[in-house]
């Protein structure tokens, strides 16, 4: 629980004082998509409303996306059910992962990076410890940020109804791409 | 009493010579790994559950057997990677920990790398462990403690309380807690409610050095803490105290790396100064000196046999016996060879004979082994120390060849002979022994029992004794006296056989009783109350109270030459011979061996003397190289472990998921196999029996043995692994598999083969009817031929015609009549001769076919005219059923009006695809010949039954052509 409000401060700090630092890299739409490939029906939305900051020098980080930002679904009734029945986006509107990446490296140079961070990652409003590998590019002030990892809907307390069982895989495939700056 | 004061001299030489703490250790023995002539550092070590040892190198991961290593190869063969934990999971999944932070598994003998979807560690792997849950954990040097739980891995680092992310070790302590070792001491993890509690002992908490380098358990949820300056401490987990031993107060070996406890003793590798015993009981340090001084230790290990294995970097790996062998240390650097005689006393201090013969004593004061020499003045180099015996009361017996016995107080340093017994005087004694206050004395001259009292402390004091009768014990060479637990006491006798005295009298083993060989040297007796005795040359007895069962070389035995048997405290006989010690299980008949390999070298097997127990019931040996104590390992298992290592086919490895079901053409088998015995990897044989093909047991020194060839069957594959040739309680290893038989061999296509050849002898059999058939058709098709040509003859028309021709032309022309009626007659014989034929040549139906058209020209002159086109040759070549051209031609005849105007022209040729044909122009007749037809379709008919080609018969109106296919023959 302390570790999570320390990831809760970072999270407001660096929304909050992202432009005073040089070292902090920002995006407001950052694209994230997830898939779920189950044995009846594949589904895929995405959204490009992700927001995201990294303080290259502390290697802290803090993302965030809100759930009724995402599109893309099979059919308009999916979506409603994506956002009423499954992820009750009304209640709990974002989802969030912040942390600190473990590498001892120093992302302040430009180069290609495979980093891994643990951090907390908030779906549905379960705060679950996750770690969460990475592909980093740094160049020229801009860094480029690739990620896939899978969320487990157990896990965060999203139930599936008996009846779509076939219609929704027990694990979502995610992926996350970002473009962020300095800011 | 008085005289025997009078006698007792004092006659004392004290000489004190000290000799340094460490005693020597013998045994150590080194394997080698190198890779282009350069020493592979090892990391660390792993024993698996199939028995082997998994070393860590910076060359990656090696399979050691004792005797080989076997390099684990990267799946992609350009890997390599620096090994630096190993750990075996309760699944057996090998898993690996690198240098880069990577871990791979063990999969077919080859090292995949673990890719999970959270990536692996940047920093180095330090360790491995599996909690009560089976989670798995690994610890890096830089970066934490990680956990894979369900799906995910997590980690534990300083946000959860760790002291610092630089883990070196860790390990499940007893209650389920995960202990590890970092550069601010040692962290408790717990797992609760799936969330990790972290506290740490520091040196806040007395730990007395901040570095802890590793952790190893101890017992009773209690630890030994290896630490990087100050030495080791314990580490007790169930009220998280630390205890500091004396030995490591003050700590000067440097940086601990690996600790190991094995029974009694605690094995310390130090970062450069080598190896450390630390008798934790006894508080006792053993540096060890000399043999492993200067090695960097990285890691220890206990294998099955209780040797102690370890990583260095500079010499592979290490092996020692583990304590099992000690040296005794002797200051003064006697020659052994001279010594005759040892002896334990219950203090703890060693007796021993030096060249002069006089008595040494070598006790323990202040740590440092002092020497005591003391002179029997009666004794010189001459009169040898034969035996030394310590009585209840403590005192020292001394036997001598020649001079009798004498007696010594320790504790007084009163001496004086043994003068009661007149007949021993000067004897040669060969043997003290005793139980409880009796002691037994047997010399050359005979022998007696002495009885101990309490008052004979003093040694001035004079004993009871009791001579016994030589006609009673069979004779006066007497080996070697024993009394068992039951009270029973047995001579050994030099030839006499075995001699029991039991409740007053006396009974006699010899060779009648199926004894071997009569001369009996040593007698022992084990748990069970069976007594085991040792004879000049015939190896050992074991006498049950009702029969005598011999042990020699079949049953293991490596030396016949056998000086004494001695029971230990496990309970194992233990046979001194000069290469080594033979250890029997009483129980089981197993032998293992102890010998050069392991570090033993020549035993004084001449002397009866030169074998005694100390007060822990272990056995002392006088070699060339001193007084080595043998303790037997505890929890060890002195036998080999079959192990099957690979199974090939046509010597490509099976993979080790792969079913056992082969297909009948996978059938060359190659079995690799080891046996598991890491004291002496030599000593071991292999029975291997192919159940399935073979019906007996094959005894073998090979490691591999090949089966080509196999028929479809199932078979077991058995291997057995024994230190000798007697594989009754031996280790098995087994592979089971199926061969299928071939398809063609299998009931399903037997039976489908089985159908089809009934439907094709079905089908023969109709089509061979169907033949009979047609050949009756063709038969009946020929007589009814034969009758149409024979009717067409006799017809009226033909008769009257050539009748009528016969007549004007005797008119005209006798002579010509008379050839005409020849070839009418030669034409009527041909009919007859060819009828029964089913073919003739061609040539043979042309002159038929030249007799008619000649009967015929002479009654139409030139209106009908034949062109015969075939050739000689064409006529030989072919065949064709009789009668066939005559038959044609009479119907051209028949059916056409011939006259001066309508000519009628009968064409013979044969086409190029072998066709004879038969043409004529057409001039039809007005009236029908009766039985048109008929002949042409005979023709037709008969030859569908001899070709396939068929008959063509061609009318445009014009000409009438017959193609007839040509025979041959």
């Amino acid at each position: 629980m302390i570790a999570m409000r320390r990831y809760t401060l970072i999270l407001v700090s660096l929304f909050t004082f992202s432009c005073v630092r040089a070292q902090v890299y920002g995006t407001n739409n950052g694209s994230i998509s997830f898939s779920s490939d189950a044995p009846l029906e594949l589904i895929r939305a995405s959204s490009n409303e992700m927001k995201g900051r990294v303080d290259m020098s502390k290697k802290i980080f803090a993302f965030s996306i809100r759930i009724g930002s995402f599109n893309g679904f099979n059919s308009p009734l999916q979506k409603e059910h994506f956002n009423e029945n499954y992820m009750e986006s009304v209640q709990f509107p974002n989802a969030s992962f912040s942390g600190r990446i473990i590498e001892d490296i120093d992302l302040t140079k430009d180069g290609s990076y495979t980093v891994r961070a643990k951090g907390n990652l908030t779906i549905h409003g379960v705060t679950q410890e996750r770690i969460i590998k990475s592909d980093l590019v740094v160049k020229d002030g801009k860094v480029s940020l690739r990620s896939n990892f899978t969320v487990l809907l157990s896990e965060h307390n999203i139930l599936i109804p008996k009846v779509v069982h076939e219609k929704l895989a027990s694990e979502i495939k995610v992926e996350v791409k970002a473009e962020l700056s300095a800011s | 009493m008085r005289t025997a004061i009078r006698e007792s001299i004092l006659f004392f030489f004290l000489i004190f010579l000290a000799a340094a703490t460490h005693a020597q250790q013998p045994g150590y023995k080194y394997f080698k790994l190198e890779k282009d002539n350069k020493a592979v550092k090892i990391n660390t070590l792993f024993k698996t559950s199939q028995g082997y040892i998994y070393t860590g190198t910076d060359n990656g991961v090696y399979r050691f057997d004792g005797e080989r290593y076997t390099r684990i190869n990267f799946d992609n063969p350009d890997y390599t990677d620096t090994a630096t934990a190993l750990f075996e999971d309760r699944g057996k999944r090998i898993w690996v920990g690198f240098r880069s932070g990577r871990i791979a598994h063990i999969i077919n003998k080859r090292l995949v790398y673990y890719n999970p979807e959270e990536g692996t560690p940047k920093k180095k792997i330090t360790a491995f462990l599996q909690d009560r849950e089976n989670n798995i954990w690994f610890a890096s040097n830089g970066e934490g403690i990680y956990y894979i739980k369900d799906r995910h891995i997590y980690l534990v680092n300083e946000e959860n309380g760790l002291s610092d992310p630089n883990i070196s070790s860790m390990l499940l302590t007893d209650n389920g807690d995960v202990l590890a070792g970092s550069d601010q001491g040692i962290n408790l993890c717990s797992l609760r409610n799936g969330n990790v509690v972290v506290s740490v002992i520091g040196p806040r908490n007395g730990l007395p050095d901040y570095i802890v380098t590793s952790i190893s358990p101890a017992g009773n949820n209690t630890y030994w803490i290896g630490l990087q300056d100050k030495g080791f401490c314990l580490y007790n987990h169930n009220n998280k105290t630390i205890t500091v031993p004396p030995a490591s107060q003050n700590w000067k070996y440097g940086q601990v790396n690996s600790l190991l406890q094995s029974h009694d003793m605690l094995w310390i590798g130090t970062n450069d100064q080598g190896l450390f015993k630390y008798e934790w009981q006894n508080r006792v340090l053993d540096t060890l000196a000399g043999a492993g001084a200067g090695l960097t230790i990285q890691d220890l290990l206990r294998d099955k046999q209780g040797n102690i294995w370890m990583a260095s970097s500079q010499h592979g790996l290490v092996r020692t016996n583990g304590g099992v062998l000690k040296l005794v240390p002797i200051p003064g650097s006697p020659v052994f060879e001279h010594v005759h005689a040892i002896l334990s006393a219950g203090n703890g201090d060693t007796w021993l004979n030096d060249y002069n013969n006089d008595v040494i004593r070598v006790y323990l004061r202040d740590g440092k082994y002092q020497a005591q020499k003391i002179r029997i003045p009666a004794l010189n180099e001459k009169t040898d120390i034969t035996s030394l015996y310590q009585d209840p009361n403590g005192n020292i017996w001394v036997g001598s060849m020649g001079k009798g016995l004498f007696i010594l107080n320790p504790a007084t340093n009163q001496q004086r002979p043994f003068h009661e017994n007149p007949v021993f005087r000067d004897a040669s004694i060969l043997s003290i022994s005793g139980k409880d206050d009796t002691l037994y004395v047997s010399s050359l001259e005979g022998s007696m029992s002495i009885g101990i009292s309490p008052e004979n402390t003093d040694i001035s004091k004079t004993y009871r004794f009791f001579n016994y009768d030589n006609t009673s014990t069979g004779t006066n060479y007497i080996y070697n006296i024993f009394k068992d637990s039951r009270g029973r006491t047995w001579f050994a006798t030099d030839g006499n056989g075995l001699t029991l005295l039991q409740q007053g009298s006396f009974s006699y083993f010899t060779k009648k009783d199926n004894l071997k060989d009569d001369h009996i040297y040593s007698i022992t007796e084990d748990k069970q109350g069976h007594i085991w005795f040792s004879t000049a040359s015939a190896g050992i007895y074991r006498y049950d109270g009702k029969k005598f069962t011999n042990y020699g070389v079949a049953e293991g035995l490596s030396d016949l030459n056998i000086s004494v048997l001695k029971t230990d405290k496990a309970g194992n006989i233990i046979i001194v011979h000069k290469l080594g010690l033979d250890i029997l299980n009483p129980v089981t008949g197993d032998v293992s061996y102890l010998n050069a390999n392991q570090g033993i070298s020549k035993i004084n097997a001449e002397d009866l003397g030169a074998v005694t127990q100390d007060r822990f019931g272990r056995v002392m040996v006088s070699t060339t190289d001193g007084i080595l104590t043998f303790s037997s390992p505890a929890n060890s298992l002195q036998k080999p472990t079959a192990v099957i290592e690979s199974v090939q086919l046509f010597l490509d490895d099976i993979a080790d998921d792969r079913p056992a079901v082969f297909s009948h053409d996978e059938n060359n088998f190659t079995f690799n196999y080891t046996g598991l015995y890491y004291s002496d990897p030599e000593q071991v044989y292999y029975e291997y029996k192919l159940e399935g093909l073979d019906s007996s047991w094959v005894i073998t020194r090979d490691r591999s043995k090949n089966f080509p060839k196999l028929e479809p069957g199932t078979y077991t594959f058995r291997i057995r692994a024994s230190l000798n040739r007697n594989f009754r309680n031996a280790d098995e290893a087994a592979y089971s598999f199926v061969i299928k038989k071939a398809f063609y061999r299998q009931a399903w296509f037997i039976i489908l083969c089985a159908a089809l050849v009934t439907a094709l002898l079905y089908w023969y059999i109709k089509s061979r009817e169907a033949e009979v058939k047609k050949l009756e058709r063709l038969r009946q098709e020929k007589v009814q031929f034969q009758f149409e040509v024979l009717r067409n003859q006799v017809n009226p028309h033909f008769l009257f015609n050539s009748f009528n021709t016969l007549i004007s032309t005797i008119e005209d022309d006798p002579k010509m009549a008379v050839e005409y009626v020849e070839q009418l007659s030669d034409f009527f014989r041909n009919i007859v001769n060819y009828r029964d034929k089913e073919i003739i040549s061609l040539k043979e139906e042309t002159e038929l076919l030249g007799i008619y058209y000649f009967l015929q020209q002479k009654r139409h002159g030139n209106n009908i005219e034949l062109r015969n086109h075939l050739t000689e040759q064409q006529k030989s070549q072919y065949f064709i059923p009789p009668l066939t051209l005559q038959l044609l031609v009479e119907n051209a005849i028949k059916h056409n009006a011939i006259s001066k105007e309508t000519r009628l022209v009968i064409e013979l040729r044969i086409t190029d695809d072998e066709y004879l044909q038969v043409a004529n122009n057409i001039n039809m007749r007005m009236s029908k010949q009766e039985g048109a037809g008929m002949g042409l379709q005979n023709i037709v008919n008969r030859y569908t039954l001899l070709t396939s080609k068929r008959v063509q018969i061609n009318n445009d109106g014009k000409n009438f052509i017959v193609s007839l296919p040509l025979l041959k023959n």
